[in-house]
């Protein structure tokens, strides 16, 4: 292993096998359901029946169609969620976890800078979440494919690339918050804070008026809004990488000059 | 003679507890310098200010010339650094943490690694999560001298080793000043320190009470002597020789206290037929102890 960013993708291969069967699973066995749902002859009633509310939540006018299924049951919550999760983990482990364990200590007394150590993690966060991406949009398609749905490659891909860097954001406060405080508990309830605070600006934008205008703050906006397949690739995707990078940027001063805390 | 390691009232503060007050010292180029003093006096503090991962409250320090705050990169890469509590990634084994970090210091010596582990009685191909502590400070050390720094700071270096494999340890911390190099290593051990240092320095909360060649501090030791006489010992005589703190006499042996050089007590003693001189050495535990006591 030649570099901190190659070990530490090393270090998620177990992770990132486990992880990506998990998801091709969840997708396959809901891409599965298509045939049956689609088929029902009163959807639209039957849709007509939830509330309001849950049916702007999760898309629910758009169930009609393939890409409405996948769009309301997947991309609206178990998969942003999943995603957030393991990037949130591995943000807050990526130094703050290595600073517990006490392996930092001589990592950092080599010819890596701290700098250094924080550009390596931030891409090897965003290396192991494409990884995951291309095993989410592989295991769409094969479903789409197998059960019908008529999902388009292009569409979907830009969808993928919407969770991913979702994600990434989240997983590079996760990130920038454990260089500073050296704490992973820390880091992954900051973490975790703000993504709910994010979704839940996402949710009530939809839902109140007057919230309206702030809900493209929130990530989940930027990344769902519109789909996210169907979407296309729209500008506000470009503001969470700005933003994940900001968040690293903002760490580095402070993470070069602070003490790094002994093992405990 | 240049200078390893050098501080300017060299000061750390945790919040407001004082872990180490302003401190001058310097290290010489190739020596051993042994760092003792009780747990919690602040030996760790020190060395984590010289390795860069401490900022300095007050003063400053430099290692290798290079200053650990303004040239932390610089300062970092003269020294191979153990710290106290090593540990390393437990799914790695020793081998692969030891290429690994080889790789991130410009490029592994897989030859003088491997000759490292072999001296130690190191297996490579063990996980490190699978290692006694013991073993688990082996794959410290050879990390600490495979790139053959030119400065070893070693927190504790021998905590947790068998006593074979302390010898070899000192062995090497021998080789690398012939070499060389400086080793600054701290140590709750006496023995350990005497066996291998040059300079001693002494810290006792946090202040820095002594710095003194190892040779010196022996000499200004107060050592016990037992001089056997073909007849009986000339006991008035012995008391009069300054150097000589105490005297019994037991049959035609002298059980002496002395202080200091024993030329004086020879030449004056010799006259009266020495048939036997045992000199027990001394050691630093004494001069270590009254550091102590007199700050109680």
């Amino acid at each position: 292993m030649r570099s901190v960013l190659i070990k530490a993708l090393y270090d998620q291969r177990r992770a990132l096998i486990g992880w990506g069967v998990g998801l091709t699973l969840m997708v396959l066995l809901e891409t599965a359901l298509w045939p049956s749902i689609g088929r029902m002859p009163e959807l639209g009633q039957f849709l007509d029946s939830y509330p309001e509310a849950m049916r702007k939540l999760f898309n629910m006018e758009e169930f009609g169609t393939g890409t409405g299924f996948v769009n309301a049951e997947l991309f609206s919550a178990l998969v942003p969620v999943l995603f957030l999760t393991y990037a949130i983990g591995r943000g807050a482990r990526a130094i703050a976890g290595e600073e517990e364990a006490g392996t930092l200590d001589v990592l950092l007394v080599t010819p890596v800078t701290t700098t250094g150590l924080l550009l390596q993690q931030t891409g090897a966060l965003l290396a192991g979440l494409l990884i995951l991406g291309a095993v989410l949009y592989a295991a769409i398609v094969l479903g789409s494919l197998l059960f019908g749905l008529g999902i388009g490659l292009v569409p979907l891909l830009s969808a993928t690339v919407a969770t991913v860097l979702l994600a990434w954001e989240f997983g590079c406060l996760a990130l920038a918050v454990g260089a500073v405080t050296g704490r992973r508990p820390v880091a992954i309830g900051v973490g975790a804070a703000a993504a709910v605070a994010g979704y839940l600006l996402y949710v009530a934008g939809k839902l109140v008026q007057a919230i309206d205008p702030w809900q493209s703050l929130s990530p989940f906006e930027q990344a769902m809004s519109g789909g996210p397949i169907g979407a296309g690739f729209r500008p506000a995707y470009l503001l969470m990488p700005a933003v994940a990078l900001l968040f690293v940027a903002a760490a580095m001063p402070r993470f070069a000059r602070r003490d790094i805390a002994v093992a405990h | 003679m240049g200078t390893a390691i050098q501080t300017w009232q060299l000061s750390k503060t945790y919040r407001s507890r004082a872990a180490l007050a302003p401190m001058d010292l310097i290290v010489p180029d190739d020596v051993v310098f042994g760092y003792l003093g009780p747990n919690g006096a602040g030996k760790t503090t020190t060395i984590r200010l010289f390795a860069g991962l401490l900022r300095p409250t007050g003063g400053r320090a430099a290692v290798g010339g290079f200053d650990v705050v303004r040239e932390r990169e610089q300062a970092q890469r003269q020294i191979g650094y153990l710290p106290g509590d090593f540990t390393a990634y437990p799914r790695l084994t020793a081998a692969a943490y030891l290429e690994h970090l080889g790789h991130l210091r410009g490029g592994p010596d897989r030859a003088r690694t491997r000759s490292l582990a072999d001296r130690l009685d190191l297996d490579l191909g063990v996980r490190i999560g699978a290692m006694s502590h013991g073993t688990r400070q082996k794959v410290g050390i050879v990390q600490a001298f495979m790139h053959s720094p030119a400065l070893l700071v070693l927190d504790e270096p021998t905590a947790g080793l068998d006593p074979l494999v302390q010898r070899e340890f000192l062995t090497l911390v021998r080789e690398a000043r012939e070499q060389g190099r400086t080793v600054f290593l701290s140590s709750h051990n006496l023995y350990e320190v005497e066996a291998v240092a040059d300079m001693v320095g002494i810290l006792v909360r946090g202040r820095l009470a002594l710095v003194e060649a190892v040779e010196k501090l022996k000499a200004q030791a107060v050592r016990r002597i037992d001089l056997t006489f073909v007849g009986s010992p000339p006991d008035a005589m012995l008391h009069r020789i300054p150097a000589v703190r105490d005297v019994t006499v037991v049959g035609r042996t002298a059980h002496l206290v002395v202080e200091g050089h024993t030329t004086q007590l020879l030449n004056a003693a010799s006259p009266y037929g020495i048939e036997q001189i045992v000199t027990h050495e001394p050691d630093l535990e004494d001069v270590f102890l009254s550091y102590f006591d007199t700050r109680e």
